[in-house]
């Protein structure tokens, strides 16, 4: 059975960094991760790190939480240490260098999961794209889809593994190419009938996509504190 | 509030409804009785416009379904037999609050809308949770909610209780009467079970497509039970 049925690692808790404005997160993470990847020397690692180290102090996220969401990389860790030991042990250090930006690249997005909702997301996605709206792209279809993509992934695996499960039961065998096919159909179908039952609801409830959502985003004071805040780490690092 | 007028509707080249003709009265209790794959649901997608039929009108308070389908929505609310597939949004708060993001809401009214519906169906404590995680029964109310908050005068649920246990049974049906009797909505209860008659006033009874039976819960018998293939 699959036991994680949904994204996202949101937590409620009252920090700043919680009720910072999305939008500024999502460009932090951006402009971070080009600096973790920009930063070469370890002299620039350990500023940075230890920025890192501040916010996740700030987030309040704990070590477990952290560990847990590091445990499917690790593999991806050992495997690029070993590359490093087998293909150039020279460069070693280099290799340490490169593991530990990666790493610090995941932090910086655990860090935002882990403190905006989904929905700040989806709406920070929505407003951030809405220069698009000039290409005759519709924001609110943007974030919409991902919210239904977010939604219904998880719910796809379950059905499939339901599926899967009932078809096991009665001797299916996966090896077998038709018994592959027919659950790939089955799953097409569901997803379809699916679609068709969520498009009948939206609708019902008056689904529009040509208004912008009122989740109004006000950068507040403390999102300039951190604007001045982040702009001044940059200029520290560079 | 609504009324069909010799209404036919076919997939393909089989008529699903055969000239059919009610009237919902404004504030009434309406039960939509019939046997699997009789109709109902389709017939009962025309009463907010998301069916229109072949030939014939519905009117939604004197709005043509086929002219103004946006209108009769805002009026006719609807809780779908898959209450799974009508969640869009993953966090009970955030779904509930869809159909007022559509109507344009606040984001201070919209909060407030959405805590008092979930609060009325005394769901309040899954705000934040994960619509995935939500147990059959929760699944329902969220999805209720979702259609409550955007105050319809009207709401059509189709066969609320399945997959429901009797506990949860009861309770979505207590609702819905209370909904009726103490907020006036207007109800159109879909059901292919006789014991749910009980909170109705009146029956529609279909039968392949055809209304068998239209009038007062009183006025219904065995016979016409027993015609549409309901009896056990
Ligand atoms: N999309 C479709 N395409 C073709 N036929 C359909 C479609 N949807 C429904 N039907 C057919 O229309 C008939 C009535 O379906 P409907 O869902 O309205 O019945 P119902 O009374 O709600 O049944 P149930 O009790 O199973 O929910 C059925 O025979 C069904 O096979
Ligand atoms: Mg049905």
């Amino acid at each position: 059975m699959i036991k994680k049925l949904y994204f996202g690692q949101y937590r409620h808790r009252e920090t700043m960094l919680h009720s910072l404005d999305p939008r500024l997160k999502i460009i932090y993470v951006l402009v971070l991760s080009i600096l973790a990847f920009l930063s070469k020397s370890m002299n620039d690692m350990i500023v940075f790190s230890s920025f890192i180290l501040l916010c996740v102090l700030l987030a309040k996220i704990d070590v477990k939480t952290i560990i847990k969401g590091l445990r499917s990389f690790y593999f991806i860790f050992a495997f690029l240490f070993l590359m490093y030991l087998m293909f150039s042990p020279n460069q070693l250090r280099q290799g340490l260098v490169a593991i530990w930006r990666f790493l610090m690249f995941i932090l910086i997005s655990m860090i935002l999961t882990f403190t905006t909702p989904i929905s700040g997301l989806v709406t920070a996605i929505e407003k951030l794209s809405s220069p698009l709206k000039i290409f005759g792209i519709r924001p609110r279809n943007i974030a919409t889809t991902v919210s239904i993509a977010i939604r219904f992934i998880p719910v796809m695996f379950v059905n499939f593994e339901r599926m899967r499960e009932s078809m096991i039961s009665r001797l299916a065998d996966f090896r077998k190419m038709n018994h592959i096919k027919l659950v790939v159909s089955l799953m097409l179908h569901k997803m379809l009938k699916s679609a068709s039952n969520l498009s009948d609801a939206m609708y019902s409830r008056l689904y529009n996509e040509g208004i912008e959502i009122n989740k109004i985003l006000k950068l507040k004071e403390y999102d300039y504190v951190s604007i001045v805040f982040v702009a001044l780490f940059i200029l520290l690092i560079y | 509030m609504i009324k069909a007028k010799n209404i036919y509707f076919r997939y393909e080249e089989k008529f699903i409804l055969k000239n059919i003709s009610l009237e919902i009265e404004e504030g009434s209790f309406t039960a939509l009785i019939g046997a699997n794959g009789s109709g109902k649901t389709t017939l009962a997608k025309h009463f907010n416009g998301l069916v229109v039929p072949d030939k014939g009108s519905v009117f939604v308070n004197g709005i043509d379904t086929k002219k103004d389908s946006l209108n009769a929505r805002k009026n006719v609310g609807f809780v779908f037999q898959n209450f799974e597939d009508q969640m869009v949004y993953s966090v009970v708060e955030e779904d509930v609050g869809f159909g007022l993001e559509n109507l344009e809401y606040s984001y201070d009214k919209l909060k407030s809308v959405v805590d008092e519906t979930l609060k009325k169906l005394r769901i309040g404590h899954l705000a934040k949770v994960n619509v995935n995680a939500l147990s059959q029964g929760q699944k329902q109310l969220v999805a209720l909610a979702g259609v409550l908050a955007m105050n319809p005068k009207c709401i059509v649920f189709d066969e609320p209780t399945t997959n429901l246990d009797e506990k949860n049974k009861k309770n979505i049906l207590d609702i819905i009467k209370y909904l009726n009797r103490k907020d006036k909505i207007t109800i159109i209860l879909v059901t292919n079970m006789l014991g749910e008659l009980k909170y109705a006033d009146e029956v529609i009874v279909l039968k392949s497509g055809s209304v068998i039976f239209n009038g007062k819960k009183s006025r219904l018998n065995k016979k016409i039970i027993k015609g549409a293939g309901l009896d056990d």
